[in-house]
């Protein structure tokens, strides 16, 4: 995993099959935010993207690629002051070589993102 | 175009996550970048191969190189701050290794109440690796 641990933490997970609830903190001491941006910590859109991923390959026990994204819309701007526990909702569905996985990152104020897209496995 | 020596008069970006190197063209509407993937890209995954989102965020900085082109031509002395509003219809062909060059044509579209929508195509040698189209907000 690229980002578990050092740009989040999975601090709980609910759910059952292939939908689940993730509860994630965000960590503050995570490198990416000397340069992003320097003195005004915001967190990436794409590390939100990646954490999406890496919860679907927990949830589906697969190594996978996002291979496409329909939709992805970044509705407010987060960071680990603004928002230090965030909840992944994620929902995978088989189809091709991989899953349509919908997701959304969210708190009790507000919604980060929503997510559609699908993700190859990958099998080598 | 205006001879540019320092990519980071032209993104706010920083290491770790500067990626990209240098704006090589730039047009009214359309702008190449090229970066080169390190062997300690922050994105690089377990498989030691470029991770998609590392592709996103290149294009995305890679559209932000060419607004902070045009704001430094409009006299602008640090680079606009860009956030990714929306990524539509992004596709990964395949996942650049390190040594490897991207060189990505963005396409920029009209800038409508602070939001601009554009399109990138990111290419190695010509093979095309991702493409997508991203609404970004300039600040």
């Amino acid at each position: 995993m690229l980002l578990e641990n050092s740009y989040y933490k999975i601090i709980g997970r609910s759910g059952e099959g292939l939908d689940a609830v993730f509860r994630v903190a965000l960590l503050p001491d995570c490198e990416v935010y000397k340069g992003h941006f320097p003195g005004n910590p915001v967190s990436p859109g794409v590390c939100n993207i990646e954490t999406i991923k890496e919860c679907a390959m927990l949830l589906t026990g697969k190594r996978l690629v996002i291979d496409t994204i329909r939709q992805c819309r970044l509705t407010a701007v987060a960071s680990p002051s603004v928002c230090p526990e965030v909840e992944v909702t994620l929902s995978c569905s088989p189809v091709g070589k991989g899953f349509a996985v919908t997701a959304k990152i969210a708190d009790n104020e507000r919604t980060y993102m929503e997510y559609k897209g699908e993700m190859t496995v990958i099998t080598a | 175009m205006m001879e540019i020596v320092d990519v980071t008069k032209l993104v706010p970006q920083r290491a770790p996550i500067l990626m990209v190197d240098r704006l090589t063209d730039a047009t009214d509407d359309v702008a190449v970048t090229g970066f080169v993937v390190k062997a300690d890209n922050y994105f690089l995954d377990d498989d030691g191969l470029l991770a998609e989102v590392g592709l996103i965020e290149h294009i995305a900085q890679s559209a932000s190189a060419f607004a902070g082109y045009k704001a430094l031509l409009a006299g602008a002395s640090e680079p606009p701050v860009g956030y990714i509003g929306e990524i539509k219809k992004f596709h990964c062909y395949r996942r650049p290794a390190p040594g490897e060059e991207l060189n990505t044509t963005i396409t920029m579209g009209a800038e409508v109440a602070g939001v601009t929508i554009i399109k990138g195509e990111t290419r190695v040698k010509g093979e095309t690796v991702a493409d997508t189209q991203m609404k970004i907000f300039i600040k």
